[in-house]
């Protein structure tokens, strides 16, 4: 192969010019939905649906219409809960993190991964809500100065995640919002219907594209990633302490936050992936959201998978080199026990089919990287299923050992947070721009004309 | 007020002013500054004015009212029943204090004494009488949970006509006046009375005296299990007039206890419980007692045995008489074996009986060491048979208790009292027989159930309806009453006045707690009532004034009243009867043949511990206990060996049809290690169909099979897979013998839950338990527990597992029951509750029970994860539940190791049933010191902190400190193995104490150092000399 490594690939392909790229990004919103649109819509807004009906059950009846028991006390809500919030990793990662790192490809697929982040997290946020015996009460979790004293107990990390979620919510959703800001402008400006000239003038805050504007903008973007970037670390990371903190084995495990943190990603772009994979293609983005642009990210499925496997090979070493037996046990009865089948299907989705992106070829095709991704979204719903259930159903104590089999509210709530994220993706689409239409165009050939005439 | 101006010179000297105007004004003050209204403004002043018409006291007045008119009309108030404050407050009664009466349980074939607590004049909690001889303090699971049964919402509570089944109200005179009728009438026996077993002296009185009117009158007394093989053999051997002997359990070093259950329903357990298990004192070793254990089922008489031989039933017989020869050939009992025996016995040895019953190694082994102990104890040791031995062989444990010399524990100082004796089978044959040709014209059910009891090949319910008048007297709804024609309500037995006399020197009374809840009259107050001949004139204390009389009869002191009241208080009236007379066994001709012919399934119909014969069905706490072994609720089973499921291509939860006598039942397969092989153990008392909801269609009723009452066991079965599956409901998975690479092989031991060892290891090394401690360090300083410090100690020695504390805590705790949906999903709700470990071979299993609660841990691993702090920790180390804060993360529950909270997934007293516990007036039994828990809450063993509470505030009235002994938990009460203690830590003196820090003391999963306080005393196996 011939690369020229002087020379930057170009982030946008077909020598769009930047009026080009604004009328691209900015069409959906012009035209009215279509067909599919409306059927896509049914579909996602059926299985949000069924969630709700499950809901309303589990709000009439108790927690009891779930499979929860005994020594299984959490199991599909607390998986739920976890495998989202994962989900919401990707986005503040890309833009943050790799905006920080002045990594220009991250600009075509920031806005949605940043969207899908909000979303993401406003599905996941739903299940520590409703999983309390009594969500009536869900504020006692808050602290609040009450007359009787009572006061939130520090030491518990359900009440961390409380704080860690609310806090990673609200600066993901000012940071998305803050980027959102010129784009909003922009619709302001093409928009003719006086209803979304409305809307779009609000949301766009007088936005001028001055270089007053984009001088704060520029300043409060970055200062905004800073502040996001050590988030990304930290929610999982709390997250992780619900286990890590406790002494169930299999959960008590110092491994935990660099693991789960890791394991959000991978689970985060498999899933930016997976949406992406049907935007571009849908909304004529394939120039902008480019085949370049997938390979990236499955180079991070790929390292981030890795990491995850090794995170279960220290487990296990772990495990053996402690020399407690009640570790050892929950480990051989993960792989070979009652849920052997929930742990091979997560080595095989996390670990081994990961491996193909080691192929350029298979990296770069599309077909490949859809299955790859999907597997990879169920396997790290699995990996959450595998940590919560299989540690509490054989713990200490032989006796009180059980079996969790989930019920069709289970299976209801879990269809509803992905019928609620789709219904929210589907109607953002038709309301935002996918892509950021400021960023792109800054990154587009032509767009930062230097001395040297685009060289150095 | 120019009306008001007045002179100056008016003005008086000591008139006020306060400025120059008002003096000039006259001095007098302007009196409408004290008003609070201006002038004019009264109450009836004129709306259309300036002012509002409307004071602001008639303005609030008619706001409140309207607000209190809108309350009410709002709210159903005027349903809430009847509220009748105490306008003078009863003597007896002090509101918040609980009372409680003494008075006698007849809910079994024992009449225990009971201690009923009641509070604001309900009862709600049943205990043992401590003054009671037999029971001494401690009642059963049955008993304990009978409190239940007074408030069942399908009780009858007025008399009823029966069609078919259709219930519809009747009048009590009008019933009476049939059945009165009816007697008058008379006709040689037409008049048939069926009871189970009655105790009491009084009513066997009343019913002579029932028969002496009316000559037609015959009375038939039978129980589903009542010892009869026992108690027939025995008549055999000593005479018909003998009873079987009470057994000095006490006295006995060596125990053989052959095919019974004798911590469960075999005796009286409870008695059992307290002589045999107070001899295995880890403070007095030289006392402990050895029990061996040769049977078939797996009971927990079998489980705590300290060896245990797993025999067929067909081999029985063999057994015997291979205990017999060996005894005898080491020069036990010369001239006690009728010769008719001897010649053949020399045929029956240790190695023919190893052969033929296949015994493994570990049987021969504890086969030996029993001869042993037979041969070197002799008169301190006893050979008990259970209730499905057959009669024949029950005769030649009676003799061979004559060779070993173990008839000097027959005790020479109490008798057991025989009132009156069961009708034989022959006669149960007849009465139906007579029925079917119609000699019968009046059959009376008294509270028995007969159509469920009696062999259903006699045809029993097709004869009722020959019979012209059925009346049965109940309390719920059965079998019996469905085909009957009338059904008279009966109290419970705490609405009811009686005596019972189950032993010599003593009687014990029975009194009401609470007036009959609904229009019911007690069995012999309806029998008075007919013996008048009359239909009207009943008053409540009929009886009573006819038991009074009668033991005022037989009262040779000078103040009735007293010793009446007396007897009352204490529940028991001690008399000194005539001399027991020491049985001499006289039987020459003993049994020489095998009365069960090999076969090839046996099966042996047990007695369930919980439901007994069934007519505890209907408790919801009954069927929820885990069975004391299998841990399977609200079902029975055919429980079959591992070896026996492999042969037959079966595993649990598969069906299996036993086909048995031409009748076939289908019926869930348990594996249960420890059966014997080719041998199917099911429980009688299940599968009832015309019962309220909790009992119906719960199990399989396996009744079908026996032809009379007394068979229990069979031999000629034969059993094949059915199709289809079945879920049976466990309290504990069966998971435990798992071979594979997740091997749980003994993980209690490995992992240290379960400490044994034996008798001889303590002997030489006390401290042997302590070498494994693991070391516990903390970064962090311990909490600190300035007065007292609860903890509790429980002796794994004495707990036979059993489960009366399981009944007890959820009785006393308004524990609600789940059904079986919910235990099968893993969600009981017992804070109490036996865990059973297997060890060794499925063939011959070791099994060990644990009582596991709440350990209080110092450290508790729920308190620091609760994200509201709803669990917390008290200064007097209990880890406490805040009801009302808790949201129901359930994150306690996942940190706990012990797994011993409960959530409430529902509000269960709603889902079990359709709210059957929600119905009225079941919530008169709930405890009202303790909360009851809404759905969504985490709950768990408190240590009874309201008795804990209660107990400090005494101790403050009294002006003393609080002591550990003044706390006795519900658990620790029902013990009646009295395996439970619990007190102060910080007392170090004390006996507790000391215990709790005995050698053999331990802590579950100690290696984790959350400090758990509660302890468990390990179990010393006691082996022979040989093995050690």
């Amino acid at each position: 192969m011939n690369i020229d490594y002087s020379k930057e690939l170009p982030l946008i392909h077909g020598r769009l010019s930047l009026g080009e790229i604004e009328d691209l990004i900015a069409k959906p919103m012009s035209e009215k939905p279509n067909r599919k649109y409306y059927i896509a819509l049914a579909v996602t807004l059926t299985l949000f649906l069924i969630g709700a009906i499950s809901l309303g059950y589990t709000f009439y009846y108790g927690i009891g219409m779930w499979g929860n028991n005994q020594p299984v006390g959490w199991a599909f809500e607390i998986v739920n809960f976890v495998f989202w919030i994962g989900i919401g990793h990707a986005g503040t990662l890309i833009s943050a993190i790799l905006f920080l790192l002045r990594q220009k490809w991250r600009t075509a697929i920031a806005r949605f991964a940043e969207t899908m982040t909000i979303f993401a997290v406003m599905v996941a946020g739903i299940f520590p809500t409703i999983h309390t015996g009594r969500p009536w009460l869900d504020g006692y979790l808050l602290p609040y100065p009450s007359q009787n004293g009572l006061w939130v107990n520090f030491t518990s990390p359900l009440l961390w995640d409380v704080f860690a979620v609310s806090t990673y919510f609200t600066v993901s959703l000012v940071f998305w919002y803050i980027g959102l800001i010129p784009d909003f402008a922009v619709m302001r400006d093409r928009t003719t219907t006086k209803v979304k000239k409305f809307i779009y003038s609000l949301f766009s805050l007088g936005w001028r594209h001055s270089n007053r504007n984009w001088q704060h903008y520029e300043k409060s973007y970055v200062i905004l990633a800073g502040f996001a970037t050590p988030l990304v670390l930290s929610v999982h990371t709390i997250v992780s302490f619900d286990f890590a903190v406790s002494i169930m084995p299999g959960w008590h495990t110092t491994i935990f936050p660099p693991y789960f943190v890791g394991g959000a990603i991978f689970s985060g772009f498999a899933m930016v992936v997976t949406v992406l994979l049907f935007v571009r293609k849908v909304f004529d983005l394939e120039n902008i959201i480019t085949v370049d642009h997938l390979e990236r990210m499955n180079k991070v499925i790929l390292a981030t998978g890795m990491m995850v496997g090794y995170a279960y090979a220290t487990e296990f070493f772990i495990a053996w080199y402690s020399g407690v037996p009640f570790e050892q046990f929950v480990f051989i009865n993960r792989i070979f026990g009652p849920y052997a089948w929930a742990y091979w299907i997560m080595v095989s989705c996390n670990v081994i089919f990961p491996q193909f992106f080691w192929f350029r070829k298979l990296r770069r095709s599309i077909p490949v990287m859809f299955i790859i991704v999907i597997l990879v979204n169920v396997g790290m719903w699995f990996e959450r299923f595998v940590i919560v259930v299989t540690s509490l159903h054989r713990d200490y104590l032989p006796s009180s050992w059980g079996y969790f089999k989930p019920t069709i509210f289970d299976i209801g709530l879990l269809v509803g947070s992905f019928g609620m994220f789709f219904t929210l993706v589907l109607l953002f689409v038709k309301a935002m721009p996918v892509v950021s239409i400021a960023e792109v165009k800054a990154v587009a050939d032509g767009a930062q004309p230097t001395h040297h005439g685009g060289e150095h | 007020m120019s009306d008001q101006n007045k002179d100056r010179k008016d003005v008086k000297r000591d008139e006020l002013w306060r400025s120059v105007d008002e003096y000039n004004a006259g001095g007098v003050t302007d009196e409408t500054q004290y008003h609070e209204f201006a002038p004019g403004v009264k109450e009836e002043f004129d709306v259309d004015k300036e002012l509002s018409g409307i004071s602001r006291r008639k303005f609030l007045a008619l706001m409140s009212a309207s607000a209190a008119f809108m309350a009410a009309g709002c709210s159903d108030y005027r349903d809430k029943g009847e509220l009748m404050p105490y306008n003078r407050k009863p003597d007896d009664i002090t509101i918040g204090e609980a009372n409680f009466y003494a008075s006698t349980y007849m809910g079994c074939g024992h009449a225990c004494g009971v201690l009923i607590k009641t509070r604001e004049g309900r009862p709600i909690k049943v205990d043992g009488n401590p003054d009671h001889p037999v029971n001494a303090g401690k009642v059963c699971a049955k008993g304990q949970a009978s409190v239940m049964d007074l408030y069942d919402p399908q009780r009858f509570s007025e008399p009823q006509t029966v069609n078919q089944g259709e219930y519809t109200p009747a009048k009590w005179q009008d019933v009476d006046g049939k059945v009165i009728a009816q007697l008058t009438l008379g006709g040689e026996g037409s008049a048939v009375f069926i009871s189970h077993k009655v105790h009491s002296p009084t009513a066997i009185k009343l019913m002579g005296e029932l028969q002496e009117k009316y000559k037609s009158v015959r009375f038939i007394y039978y129980d589903l299990f009542a010892a009869e093989n026992r108690t027939n053999a025995w008549k055999k051997c000593y005479g018909e007039d003998s009873v079987p002997a009470v057994i000095k359990w006490d006295e006995a070093d060596v125990i053989l206890a052959l095919e019974a259950s004798l911590f469960g329903t075999d005796g009286n357990s409870i008695e059992q419980h307290r002589m045999i298990r107070d001899r295995r004192d880890v403070n007095n070793t030289k006392k402990f007692n050895r029990l061996y254990s040769a049977e078939a089922n797996f009971t927990t008489t079998g489980a705590n045995a300290d060896y245990r031989i797993r025999i067929k039933p067909e081999h029985y017989y063999d057994f015997v008489l291979t205990l017999m020869n060996e005894v005898s050939k080491r020069g036990k009992g010369k001239g006690v074996i009728p010769e008719s025996l001897s010649g053949k016995l020399s045929a029956f040895t240790v190695d023919a009986f190893s052969k033929k019953a296949q015994l493994s190694e570990k049987g021969r082994k504890s086969l030996n060491a029993l001869i042993g102990d037979l041969v070197s104890n002799g008169s301190k040791s006893i050979v008990y048979a259970g209730e499905a031995v057959p009669e024949d062989v029950q005769v030649l444990v009676h003799l061979l208790n004559e060779v070993t010399g173990g008839s000097a524990l027959y005790s020479d100082t109490v008798a057991n009292v025989e009132l009156h004796k069961y009708s034989t089978s022959k006669e149960i044959a007849g009465l139906v027989a007579d029925m079917k040709a119609g000699k019968v014209s009046l059959l009376v059910n008294m509270d028995a159930n007969p159509v469920y009891h009696f062999p259903k090949e006699l045809g029993f319910e097709e004869a009722l309806k020959k019979v012209k008048l059925v009346v049965s007297m109940a309390l719920l709804p059965n079998e019996t009453s469905y085909s009957s024609n009338f059904v008279l309500p009966l109290n419970h037995d705490f609405e009811s006045w009686g005596d019972a006399k189950i032993r010599s020197n003593f009687t014990s009374t029975m009194q009401p707690v609470i007036a009959p809840l609904y229009n019911t009259r007690q069995k012999e107050a309806i029998l008075l009532q007919w013996l008048s001949g009359k239909t009207d004139g009943y008053k409540d204390t009929n009886y009573l004034d006819y038991l009074k009389a009668a033991w005022k009869e037989n009262y040779k002191g000078n103040n009735f009243n007293k010793f009446w009241a007396g007897s009352l208080h204490d529940g028991v009236s001690m008399i000194t009867d005539a001399k027991v007379v020491a049985p001499k066994f006289t039987l020459k001709d003993v049994p020489t043949e095998n009365p069960l012919k090999p076969g090839k399934t046996a099966v042996i119909l047990a007695e369930s511990y919980a439901l007994g014969d069934g007519r505890h069905a209907n408790n919801g706490w009954l069927q929820e206990l885990p069975h004391t072994i299998s841990k399977v609720t609200w079902d029975n089973y055919a429980a079959i060996s591992e070896k026996t499921s492999k042969d037959l291509g079966a595993k649990t939860d598969s069906l299996i049809e036993v086909s048995l006598n031409g009748k076939k039942v289908t019926l869930p397969v348990l594996v249960q290690p420890g059966v014997a092989d080719d041998t199917v153990i099911v429980e009688l008392g299940y599968g009832r169909t015309k019962c309220p909801v909790v009992a119906l269609e719960v199990g399989q009723d396996v009744s079908v099979f026996q032809k009379t009452m007394n068979e229990k066991v069979f031999t000629t079965a034969t059993i094949a897979v059915a199709e289809g599956s079945y879920t049976l409901a466990s309290t504990q998975d069966h998971y435990t013998y798992d071979k594979s690479i997740v091997n749980t092989d003994d993980a209690h031991l490995k992992r240290h839950i379960i400490q044994e060892g034996t008798l001889a290891q303590f002997i030489a090394n006390p401290k042997f338990l302590k070498g494994e401690k693991p070391s516990s360090v903390s970064l962090y300083p311990n909490h600190e527990y300035p007065g007292v410090k609860w903890g509790m100690t429980i002796d794994l020695n004495k707990c036979t597992g059993c489960g009366n504390c399981s009944v007890a805590c959820s009785i006393e705790n308004n524990v609600p029951v789940v059904g079986k949906d919910q235990v099968i999903k893993g969600r009981e709700m017992q804070w109490m509750r036996i865990d059973r470990y297997y060890s060794g071979t499925p063939e011959d299993p070791d099994a060990s029970v644990q009582p596991m609660l709440c350990q209080h841990c110092d450290n508790a691993p729920c308190e620091n994860v609760c994200p509201v702090a709803a669990t917390q920790h008290s200064i007097d180390g209990l880890n406490q539940m805040v009801y009302n804060r808790c949201v129901g993360t359930r994150y306690c529950s996942n940190n706990c190791p012990y797994k011993v909270r409960r959530f409430n997934f529902f509000d269960f007293r709603d889902h079990f049933a359709n709210g059957y516990y929600y119905e009225e007036p079941v919530n008169l039994a709930n405890n009202p010191e303790v909360t009851v828990r809404p759905r969504g809450v985490m709950e768990k063993c408190t240590f009874c902190v309201h008795r804990i509470e209660e107990a400090r505030s005494k101790a403050l009235a009294e002006g003393r400190p609080l002591k550990g002994s003044d706390v006795k938990t519900a658990c620790q009460e029902a013990c009646p193995a009295d395996a439970i203690s619990f007190g102060d830590l910080n007392d170090k003196q004390s006996d507790f104490n000391l215990f709790h820090e005995h050698d053999l003391a331990y802590t579950v999963l100690e290696e984790l150092n959350i400090k758990a306080n509660v302890r468990y005393i390990a179990r010393l196996q006691n082996t022979t000399a040989e093995e050690v």
